[in-house]
């Protein structure tokens, strides 16, 4: 088990290597670089110089990368003699903030609406999928699964536009932007205007989550040893409950794996949609302009959160199911 | 690739579960006797039948595929010339059915040929990410050992970017997004899952018997993999090749959502929903439903097929 | 930790600041007004204050920066504003007009008595503090351009602690120098700023080249820490009418009186504050729900439509007018594309194309207004004369085409012209467009504002008309920004418009001579257009001590466009509560006078 986990942790770190030097790449291949697009049509050459050789965009790239992955990891100082200074995530180009205060106000707030959209979705979503599976092909299953399919096929920034319209600009319910603040504690404070973003990914994911769940209940359902309970005369609730859902469970660990990796992720467009201050809008935005360092750092955090996810649901999955530690 | 909520294709990409149980085609062969293999495909044909909602969906495409691509010579509309002198009339105003949007444009004629591009894009971009996926996880599953290793590390790296931060990164990269960037761009996100799906197939499909035959009689790698181990795949393939047109789509309208569309004017339902939006609060709300509409019913309609093929490749849940 | 509690008490004054939005039942006015003491400003949106140095790097060069928030605190030697005009305002400068010498290469500046808030009075020693930092750190600052100031002073001195004379390296216009060279000093604290680190003490270390890029770096680490601003010591000494309170890293920002302003107006506000908005629909929600947190905000140009509704929630509309002009540039330097646009007829051509008077009405709902050269129609000033007020090529497609085929063009209406006659000589296409040459060209402009989109649709439709094809993309903001650019030797040369839907701000060379814009090797002149008749009529108004030399260059770029003049967009569409007055004539170049404001 131990084995199992530290071969997965040094995977991890193996793609979050690949997944910053492809980035970086990127991002250097581009043509003319950020120093144009961040200081805008009154730059001249001489600005241009200084902007590049501040930011070290003079340096050959391998240089470049290096450097940054020192920053990142906080072991560039640390080599360079200095000592511990903790890990450095750069400096945006247009914020005049460092990427690291810039992650720590937005991440929180990502998760907030993340973390309660996919709870609320799950706490829906488990239930329901199993519901569909006991009554399948039944008229209750075509109507949900038709109801589901609906919802899932829709794009997210689509059911919140039908949300605003409906609360907002019809029934004059509930505000059509999301709650705006610099911390997460303001958010809370205009708890009307979180309900629509939040629904909004509720519904989507309660849509996909049950579908998920309404499939691998049916897989389980007809597996040898629910023939043999039946076989052994157990009632068909019996079996539900005490067979079938315990190895339902399972895909719920795998459910909640995901929505962590999600949480840093998951929630651009609604962040979008209803101007949602968190890390998908300042991605947005810092990608919009050419914001290299934010763009990095993000992208940087979601890959390591979504990777640490999927860790966690591997890990959940491996402890529930002996089946899987010993296979590869 | 997904927008936040985890579609049922990439449930299935995660490692353990994806792994079809190594019996279920014995059962096919315990069923229908050699000679008849062809049953299986008609069997699937029926069971798919059966299901309504699949065949619902079938019909939804096909209107769709009419709608866009034949409509416009039948209601024929100028969709090149923009009239600022024509701006956002009613339905059932001056002739045009579905009323006219901020350039003038005729609402219906724009929503066909908004239409044509979002399913072409929708089309192409499933059939790359497919094709190169399915080739890539084939390979990855068949070499193993190092090469397996390796290609499947790319693979999580690139899925661990969250998809729609790598759509957008790729969208503002290759700035101006034409429709063949478009595609490029929604192909390049979406061919991790068929890779991986094809991948755990293949670690299956690697140790049967009949490939071990043919490696021994000296088959080379890529003729088992291109005539033996894809094919069998096919199954998985095609379901989610359905799954990924749906989810093609939907990328493309929130690409154009976010500003990272094609540009005008060319349009797609996507930037029509966009745009629309921006005038919503005016209470032009012609230029927002249409357009939401037509993209969640085909993507429905693709998701029921998709379900539907599933279901009838899926033969051990048949009560037969 | 007390940084903790302060963290959270600023939390909570963000808090207030920003207020609730609860049940958004949206009738009523926004409450009484009679006991109201603060006033609050909405922000741009996704442009918020950010940077307190006024010694400010281009990156961190903005209106919300400048105008709207280092000017409240720490003034500007010369104030160019009077009563909604561009006009040099002797009541609100530090110093008395400038004196020029006979030979027009010195120049004198007299301070009036000014304190800061320390009690210090601002004297000279503050003007040659700034001097000498903007000289060692030329490449930080946002306004220099190669040449021009502070390049162009060859030397300083200090004849009292109230004059000063900067001597210029040749003979200047007043007109150019007092508006477009002077307008880059601030005067700053010497008394306090002059110091290489925190702990160190002041010192005259601005003297040498080394020591100012010390202060330099030292005073732009200070200012890179936003959280900081309001309990570091070095930016609580103030010249302006307004003292910080507090501001954070959203944007939030909040500022008190000034009791030791020396200026003629003293604040009757309480407090004027600022918040912030990612987005022009965050901000319009908040505005519509009545609930009276805005004072003066803006109306998104695509909600024009509910101008009525906000009009009856209690508040004025008001447009504002920016010193700018918007255009886009074409680029010389493509080898296919760039010899066409080197004909003069072929650049009239295009103006007479754009219908501005449509997109005005269509595209920006009636609040934009034409833009026919290089010097601002609105507001009204001395620097405009009638040939460009009256727009040398107003409308004509029938003329356009009949101009395209006297000068060698076959004119394919709907498809794409040709050349047809090539050559040097009368009628005849001109030098370097070969044979066959085609008038097809690639625009690419800026994504998500929806005015554009449709401006630009119809523009590719009226150009079809004399057969000028045009291939539209877009792209966001900074990428255009980043793609006009001159080609360069051994890169390939693709664009032929980029057009970011705006143009250039006159701020801080109020006076509009375009050296920096279409003047050969100028830096920001994207698409590489040269012209000797040009260049000389651009230096003429920097020498000339007379606004003739401003009409004979504004006439020649009118009359042979450097690039594609295009309707200019109000600046703001703004919404005033009607309470609230001394807000009137609205500052040109989109300065924020609080201290004028008052409650009625």
């Amino acid at each position: 088990m131990l084995g199992y986990i530290v071969r997965r942790l040094f995977q991890a770190v193996i793609v979050i290597i690949l997944v910053t030097l492809g980035i970086t790449l990127l991002l250097h291949v581009l043509p003319g670089g950020p120093a144009r697009a961040i200081l805008g049509p009154r730059v001249n050459a001489v600005q241009i110089a200084q902007f590049n050789h501040d930011n070290g965009l003079d340096q050959p790239i391998w240089v470049q990368y290096g450097t940054y992955l020192g920053q990142i990891t906080g072991l560039g100082p640390v080599l360079g003699g200095h000592g511990w200074q903790g890990v450095n995530f750069g400096f945006s180009y247009r914020l005049n903030q460092s990427v690291g205060s810039i992650l720590a106000q937005d991440v929180p707030k990502t998760m907030l609406l993340v973390g309660l959209s996919y709870a609320i979705a799950i706490i829906v979503a488990v239930p329901l999928g199993i519901y569909q599976a006991v009554r399948r092909n039944k008229i209750d299953d075509y109507a949900l699964t038709g109801a589901s399919f609906f919802f899932y096929s829709m794009p997210v920034f689509w059911l919140g536009i039908l949300l605003i319209g409906v609360f907002s600009f019809t029934l004059h319910l509930l505000p059509a932007v999301g709650p705006q603040g610099d911390n997460v504690g303001d958010l809370f404070t205009q708890l009307p205007a979180l309900i629509l973003p939040v629904a909004t990914l509720a519904l989507i994911t309660i849509a996909s989550f049950s579908r998920y769940m309404r499939s691998s209940t049916l897989e389980n359902m007809v597996q040898d040893y629910v023939r043999t309970a039946r076989a052994k005369g157990a009632s068909d609730s019996r079996v539900l409950f005490a067979h079938v859902l315990r190895n339902a469970m399972i895909p719920i660990l795998t459910l909640i794996g995901l929505s962590i990796g999600y949480i840093f992720s998951g929630a651009l467009i609604t962040e979008a949609l209803f101007n949602y201050p968190g890390m998908g809008l300042r991605f947005w935005n810092a990608g919009l302009q050419q914001d290299y360092p934010v763009i990095l750092g993000i992208i940087v955090i979601a890959a390591f959160g979504t990777v640490m996810g999927n860790l966690l649901a591997d890990i959940m999955y491996a402890v529930a199911d002996p089946r899987v530690r010993y296979s590869r | 690739m997904t927008i936040g909520p985890v579609p049922q294709e990439s449930a299935l990409s995660i490692g353990p579960i994806s792994v079809a149980p190594v019996d279920a085609p014995a059962e096919i062969q315990d069923i229908v006797p050699a000679y008849e293999t062809r049953g299986v495909w008609r069997l699937a044909l029926e069971v798919f039948l059966e299901h309504r909602l699949a065949v619902i969906g079938v019909g939804i495409v096909v209107f769709m595929m009419l709608f866009c691509f034949v409509g416009p010579l039948i209601y024929v509309t100028d969709q090149t010339t923009t009239n600022l002198n024509n701006q956002f009339f009613r339905p059932a105003v001056s002739g045009h059915i579905l009323g006219s949007d901020q350039l003038g444009f005729d609402l219906m004629g724009r929503l066909m040929v908004g239409g044509q591009t979002s399913i072409e894009v929708g089309l192409a971009a499933a059939l790359i990410a497919t094709t190169f996926g399915v080739l890539y996880g084939a390979i990855s599953g068949f070499a193993g050992g190092f090469i397996d290793t390796v290609m499947m590390r790319i693979v999580d790296a690139v899925l661990a970017v969250p998809g729609l931060f790598l759509l957008l990164f790729l969208a503002v990269a290759l700035a101006p997004v034409t429709i063949w960037v478009l595609i490029l761009v929604v192909a390049i996100v979406a061919w991790l899952i068929p890779a991986r799906l094809v991948r755990a197939e293949t670690l299956t499909l690697r140790t049967r018997e009949y490939v071990q035959a043919v490696t021994m009689m000296g088959g080379r790698g890529s003729r088992i993999v291109l005539r033996h181990i894809v094919p069998n795949a096919i199954g998985t393939i095609v379901v989610n090749a359905t799954f990924q047109v749906a989810d093609a789509i939907l990328l493309v309208a929130s690409l154009s959502f976010l500003g990272l569309g094609i540009s005008p004017p060319a349009t797609n339902w996507g930037a029509m929903l966009s745009d629309g939006v921006e005038y919503y609060a005016d209470g032009y709300w012609w230029l927002v439903y249409p357009a939401g509409i037509a993209i969640v019913i085909t993507v429905v309609a693709f998701n029921f097929i998709g379900d539907g093929l599933r279901d009838a490749l899926e033969v051990r849940l048949q009560k037969r | 930790m007390s940084s903790r509690r302060h963290w959270r008490l600023r939390g909570t004054v963000t808090l207030v600041g920003l207020a609730a939005t609860i049940l958004a039942a949206s009738c009523g006015s926004g409450g009484t007004t009679a006991n109201k003491t603060t006033a609050t400003f909405a922000e741009p949106p996704g442009a918020s204050p950010n940077y307190i140095f006024p010694l400010m790097p281009l990156k961190y060069f903005s209106i919300n920066n400048g105008d709207q928030f280092q000017a409240l605190l720490y003034r500007p030697l010369y104030w160019y504003t009077t009563k909604g005009q561009v006009n040099l305002n002797t009541s609100l400068s530090l110093a008395n007009p400038p004196q020029y010498s006979a030979d027009g290469k010195s120049v004198t500046v007299t301070l009036k008595s000014y304190m800061w808030s320390d009690g210090t009075p601002v004297t000279t020693r503050d003007i040659e503090f700034w001097q000498n930092l903007v000289k060692a750190n030329k490449a930080n600052w946002a306004a220099y351009s190669p040449g021009e100031y502070p390049d162009n002073v060859t030397g300083v001195t200090v004849n009292s602690p109230s004059s000063i004379t900067f001597q210029l390296s040749q003979a200047y216009g007043s007109y150019f120098f007092t508006y477009n060279e002077l307008s880059q000093i601030t005067p700053l604290p010497q008394h306090v700023w002059d110091k290489e680190s925190a702990t160190g003490t002041v010192g005259d270390y601005d003297k040498t080249t080394a020591g100012a890029q010390a202060v330099y770096n030292f005073m732009a680490a200070q200012s890179a820490d936003v959280s900081t601003y309001d309990t570091n010591p070095l930016w609580q000494v103030v010249d302006g009418p307004w003292k910080l309170k507090s501001l954070n890293t959203a944007g939030a920002l909040k500022l008190v009186p000034n009791t030791m302003y020396s200026g003629p107006i003293k604040a009757r506000l309480t407090e004027f504050d600022e918040i912030p908005f990612t987005k022009d629909t965050a901000e319009f929600n908040e505005l519509k729900s009545g609930n009276g947190v805005i004072d003066w905000g803006y109306l998104p140009q695509q909600d024009v439509p509910q101008k009525d509704q906000i009009s009856s929630l209690g508040y004025r509309f008001e447009p504002w007018v920016d010193w700018g002009i918007t255009y886009f540039p074409e680029n010389f330097t493509n080898p296919t594309s760039g010899p066409i646009f080197n004909q003069v007829y072929f650049r009239q051509v295009m103006q007479l194309l754009i219908d501005q008077p449509t997109f005005i009405k269509r595209a920006y709902n009636g609040y934009a207004y034409g833009t026919y050269g290089p010097v601002p129609t609105k507001p009204p000033s001395n620097f405009v004369d009638a040939t460009e007020r009256n727009n040398p090529f107003p409308y004509n497609p029938a003329k356009a085409v009949s101009m395209l085929q006297s000068n060698g063009w076959t004119v394919n209406a709907g498809s794409v012209s040709t050349c047809a006659k090539p050559g040097t000589g009368a009628g005849q296409c001109g030098a370097g467009v070969p044979n066959g040459a085609k008038a097809a060209f690639n625009l690419e402009y800026a994504s998500g504002t929806p005015a554009l989109d449709i401006e630009m649709a119809q523009f590719k439709t009226d150009f079809a008309q004399a057969g000028i094809q045009l291939t539209l993309s877009t792209a966001p903001f900074n990428t255009v920004i980043g793609n006009a650019v001159p080609c360069s030797a051994g890169q390939a040369c693709k664009w032929d418009m980029e057009y970011w839907g705006g143009g250039w701000s006159y701020t801080p060379d109020f006076y509009p001579t375009g050296d920096e814009l279409w003047a050969t090797g100028a830096g920001s002149n994207s698409g590489a257009f040269t012209d000797p008749m040009m260049d000389s009529l651009i230096t003429a108004t920097e020498v000339s001590n007379s606004v003739q030399a401003m009409y004979a260059y504004e006439d020649y770029a009118a009359t042979h466009p450097p690039v594609v003049w295009m309707p200019t967009a109000y600046y703001e569409l703004n919404e005033i509560n009607t309470h609230l007055q001394g807000v009137d004539p609205l500052d040109p170049v989109l300065n924020l006078n609080p201290e004028n404001w008052y409650w009625q």
